[in-house]
């Protein structure tokens, strides 16, 4: 079927591409007609699509990448093998291991249909990590909501946060679980500007030998491709395009077949196949078909190594009868992997996957030329040059950024100091989220030497950063941990931004780990809104900022625009992984107190910058004043912490983050089960609730406190000593554990059940 | 990590058996190649009625064997039903050690060789009282001794994790067990006692938490005991002043020595 496209007009191009769902612009139709007119016929509707999925903004970055190479991906760190340009970041973890970082986010087909939404974007992080010859030994789920306790009447086509976050962790739990890799950090966030557009951001790091990483590009012409893994269907059409629109009230029934269908037990032995596959050095190239199915996969391989693609769609295994040739080819049907294998290899090859009853199929070859053919049923339905295909256009959109005038509310000190610390300790951004983490498998693999829930049996508090000791031989460990406060972004991108890299680097110190990378999940809302954009510009200096102090590179990660609807944008939400070393995992660190007697000290200092925070929410007061940073500050406080925890100084630690110093400490002696007995200086509600970048509360081993106070010179500030079954805080705050405990653990159950 | 200390005099041969959807192999192979054994992953294709009997142990690792999406472990049962039965029960018979954990635990109970040998499931793994999988930290009391847990202590509490969500035992054949010693394992709190929920994580009749046949040699336990196989695996271990206490690793010496002295 051919698309009309040399004889149409502006108003005749706008309707072609959103009759065939290609969600491309009028200018980029313009360009198309321009490209087709030369070769003197008109596109055919595969041809259309195919542009339509390259060009996306989900595929291409286009709006994106020009901003982001000009502001945040220009910091260099020695350990860096492989940055941005493939699927997944590829990092020196030892000096035979490298680490593979991806992450990315699956917001709008998990607000459509949350089960199996959240548990294809599992299924699609593990093959970014698989296709570098990594295996997966984490994964991490950042998930963002409307309040769970919203009575009010949702927009149309709206699903209520309850069902929408119960049907994410479950597609999550089952996924995950089944697949066998451990889901061990993430964090969950409720505002009410996610009630129409959750965002569900899903990360997986992997390991793989240096010799083994493998590249999402073919080896020379004659090369062939061979299509691995699930039968393609018509679930998954058009969620590239999907992704890159606003939703609507008409979403689901428009888009249900956008949403894929996952299957973890094809997708366990299909990577037992690739990995060894790739071991026994049989591959040239692998890429995983996520967005854009076939269509980005066989091209962007291709063009990758400086070749052209023939391929034909014959063969190629389809879930039913009647698939049209453009469905077939930009289906984004789960658990596929695509493999270029040179001639000699492929009888060994098929005998892998046979082995594992994994379908494994050829489907076409490398060619010498920059072209791209493809033919079904006898005939040619898509003939381009790559480098037209491949090269989508760049677009510098217009952006403006917001104009911030300070708003420090009045508020007089709180009567009643002890309510409005269970106040806090019961919010949901910072009570126990133990109804989530006990659902998904953290230790299978048996490599979660410091798992998200840690402390005395029976008593588990939530950890900084979990720590996975990948290689059997050697005590290295990599800490991982994602963090990040939309609603500071919200008020203020920059500080926001920094805000989020500041509390990642943190988080990893804590448990005696060097920040090492970084990955971003950068969720906004639509870009062709400048305001938009600009907010999207200044988090991208923000994460800079602290990046580049820290001398650590984002090395992967994703951009999701179009998270809005008729009822508005979600707060911009930049989601940061953060991976750490640690040298040693026989000296990681908790945060659970550990014995009777230890003295506790806070580093760094609280700051009257309280807007954002939980203590101005819960009083019900509104302040923009947002924590800053000062990243060198940061820099040397973990630089000391490092060296205290490596002489066995500290032996617990916990960054101070929601809720403040007060929370923080209940947070540990929960995990301990003890009391404490702390005091600090007179400005009580900034002292206590004041959520303040860099810093940590440590528990100092007895008789070392001079030792430790040397360290860190005037950033110690001693706050009292473990000791009884009470939390108590100068004279304001006095409270039995089983309070505490009570306000902390159970509201997520009362909600959730 | 560090030296294996259980010294072997001739090799012995573990098949770690597998298909599509188990996935604690990885951690299974590893404990016993620590301990100077030779295991080998086997996918069910590959193990037929004459080599099993290469192997001196028969080990079946945690998942979710093809998906678990009717009862866990009924389709891995099925598919060793077909060709494997008769060879598996020779093999029990002669006394060779056949571990399942977890998932490998319902599927010996979906086979029939646990609790003891029938043409159909005698006991079932039903789903946990809180319907819903969870991962936690469990402690086991020892009961009785079986092929794996010769050098574990009789009425000692041992810190194995958890991770199902089908783990709750239930049998008509449960007083008889608990009668004749088949009962190896029982969920218990820190002080030693039979404690509900969380201690015993999935409501389990009197908080079983594993079981042997009769003879001893075929063994099946909830828990994950390789994932115990070094302190640093514990949730609690940074609480700890010594390395004492990688309780699984326990369960995997036994077994070795068992099958040595076979």
């Amino acid at each position: 079927m051919e698309a009309p496209v040399l004889t149409a007009d502006s108003e005749k191009l706008i309707e072609i591409s959103k009759v065939t769902g290609a969600g491309l612009e009028l200018r980029e139709m313009e360009k198309i007609a321009e490209y087709f007119s030369q070769k003197k016929r008109n596109p055919t509707d595969v041809e259309l699509q195919a542009l339509g999925q390259a060009w996306s903004e989900h595929c291409s970055y286009k709006t994106s990448m020009p901003i982001l190479k000009e502001v945040l991906l220009d910091i260099e760190a020695p350990q860096n093998m492989v940055v941005v340009e493939e699927d997944a970041g590829v990092v020196t973890f030892d000096a035979d291991h490298a680490y593979v970082i991806a992450f990315e986010s699956h917001n709008h087909p998990s607000a459509i249909e949350p089960y199996g939404g959240a548990a294809t974007g599992i299924g699609g992080i593990l093959r970014d990590v698989v296709c570098m010859g990594a295996q997966p030994v984490a994964l991490v789920d950042p998930l963002f909501f409307g309040p769970l306790d919203y009575a009010e009447s949702l927009p149309k086509g709206v699903k209520h946060p309850k069902f929408l976050f119960s049907g994410v962790v479950a597609g999550i739990r089952d996924y995950g679980n089944r697949v066998g890799i451990p889901t061990v950090a993430g964090q969950v966030f409720f505002n009410q500007g996610y009630i129409s557009n959750c965002i569900v951001n899903v990360g997986c790091i992997g390991i793989v030998r240096k010799k083994d990483i493998i590249h999402s590009r073919v080896g020379t012409p004659g090369d062939y491709f061979i299509l691995v893994g699930g039968r393609t269907g018509r679930d998954g059409i058009h969620g590239v395009t999907f992704a890159s629109a606003e939703l609507h009230e008409n979403s689901e029934h428009e888009s249900r077949s956008a949403v894929q269908v996952g299957d973890p037990i094809l997708k366990e032995p299909l990577i037992h196949a690739c990995l060894e596959a790739n071991q026994r050095k049989l591959l040239t190239g692998m890429k995983d078909l996520g967005g854009g199915g076939l269509s980005c996969a066989v091209g962007e391989m291709a063009y990758a190594a400086g070749y052209g693609a023939e391929a034909s769609l014959d063969d190629v295994p389809l879930k039913e009868k009647g698939m049209e040739s453009w469905e077939i080819w930009i289906s984004e049907s789960q658990e596929r992997m695509m493999l270029s294998v040179a001639p000699p290899n492929i009888e060994e090859v098929k005998q892998i996957f046979q082995k594992w009853d994994v379908p494994c199929t050829i489907i076409g070859k490398v060619i010498p030329e920059k072209v791209l053919r493809i033919t079904h049923q006898g005939k040619i339905i898509l003939e381009m040059e790559l480098d037209f295909l491949t090269k989508s256009p760049q677009y510098h959109r217009p952006y403006t950024a917001r104009e911030i005038t300070p708003v420090i509310p009045a508020l007089t000190p709180p009567e009643d100091y002890n309510e409005i610390l269970l106040k806090l300790l019961s919010s949901p951004f910072i009570c126990s989220k133990d109804w989530v983490i006990r659902q998904y498998d953290h230790e299978v693999r048996g490599a979660t030497v410091i798992k998200p829930l840690q402390g005395k049996i029976g008593h588990s508090t939530h950890g900084d950063a979990a720590v996975i000791k990948p290689l059997r031989n050697s005590f290295k460990g990599l800490a991982i941990t994602a963090d990040v406060n939309p609603r500071w972004v919200k008020i203020d991108p920059y500080w926001g931004a920094a805000a989020a890299v500041d509390e990642v680097c943190r988080n990893l110190a804590a448990v005696g780990a060097v920040p090492h990378s970084l990955a971003d999940c950068l969720n906004f809302g639509n870009p062709e809104k400048p305001e938009r954009l600009g907010d999207f510009v200044r988090v991208a200096k923000g994460l800079h900022l602290v990046a580049s102090a820290m001398n650590i590179s984002f090395v992967s990660g994703n951009v999701s625009f179009y998270n809005e609807s008729h009822s508005g944008a979600i707060p911009p939400t930049p989601t940061i992984l953060g991976v750490g070393i640690v040298e040693d995992i026989r000296k990681a660190v908790t945060a659970d107190l550990k014995r009777s007697k230890n003295s506790l000290y806070q580093i760094g200092e609280a700051e009257n910058e309280m807007g954002g925070s939980e203590y101005y929410r819960i009083r019900s007061v509104y302040g923009n004043q947002i924590p800053r940073t000062d990243p060198e500050k940061l820099k040397n406080r973990i630089t000391t912490l490092l060296t205290a925890i490596s002489r066995g100084l500290v032996v617990s630690c916990h960054d101070i983050s929601h809720g403040g110093l007060a929370t923080c400490i209940c947070e540990m002696a929960l995990g301990g089960n003890t009391g404490v007995t702390v005091s600090v200086s007179d400005l009580l509600d900034v002292e206590l609730f004041a959520e303040s970048n860099s810093r940590w509360v440590v528990e100092v081993e007895k008789g070392k406190e001079t030792e430790f106070e040397a360290l860190f010179e005037e950033d110690a500030h001693y706050l009292g000593d473990i000791s009884g079954k009470r939390i108590s805080i100068n004279d304001v705050i006095d409270l039995s554990l089983r309070e505490v405990r009570t306000a902390w653990e159970t509201p997520l159950w009362r909600l959730m059940g | 990590m560090g030296n294996p200390i259980v010294e072997v005099d001739g090799m012995i041969n573990i098949c770690i058996l597998r298909i599509e959807g188990t996935n604690c192999e990885q951690e299974t192979y590893d404990a016993f190649l620590e301990l100077g054994a030779q295991p080998e992953l086997v996918h069910l294709k590959e193990l037929t009625p004459q080599n099993l009997f290469d192997y001196q142990c028969l080990m079946i690792p945690g998942g979710f064997s093809s998906g678990d999406y009717v009862r866990a472990g009924a389709i891995f049962a099925a598919r060793i039903r077909s060709n494997l039965i008769s060879a598996l029960r020779e093999y029990v018979d002669t006394g060779y050690p056949v571990g399942g954990i977890c998932n490998g635990f319902q599927i010996l109970v979906e086979l029939g060789l646990l609790p003891r040998v029938s043409e159909h499931p005698e006991a079932c793994l039903a789903t946990n009282d809180s319907a819903r999988f969870e991962c936690r930290p469990t402690l086991l009391k020892l009961e009785n001794h079986c092929a794996f847990t010769q050098k574990m202590d009789i009425g000692s509490v041992y810190e194995i994790p958890s991770a199902h969500a089908e783990g709750k035992f239930v049998s008509p054949l449960t007083e008889e067990l608990m009668g004749n010693g088949q009962v190896i394992f029982r969920y218990c709190n820190p002080e030693g006692e039979y404690a509900g929920y969380p201690w015993n994580p999935n409501g389990s009749q009197y908080n079983i938490a594993g079981i042997a046949n009769e003879q001893g040699n075929v063994f099946g336990v909830m828990p994950h005991p390789e994932r115990a196989f070094t302190i640093y695996q514990n949730q609690d271990w940074t609480r700890r002043t010594s390395t004492d206490g990688a309780h699984g690793r326990l369960v995997f010496e036994s077994v070795l020595e068992y099958a040595r002295r076979l």
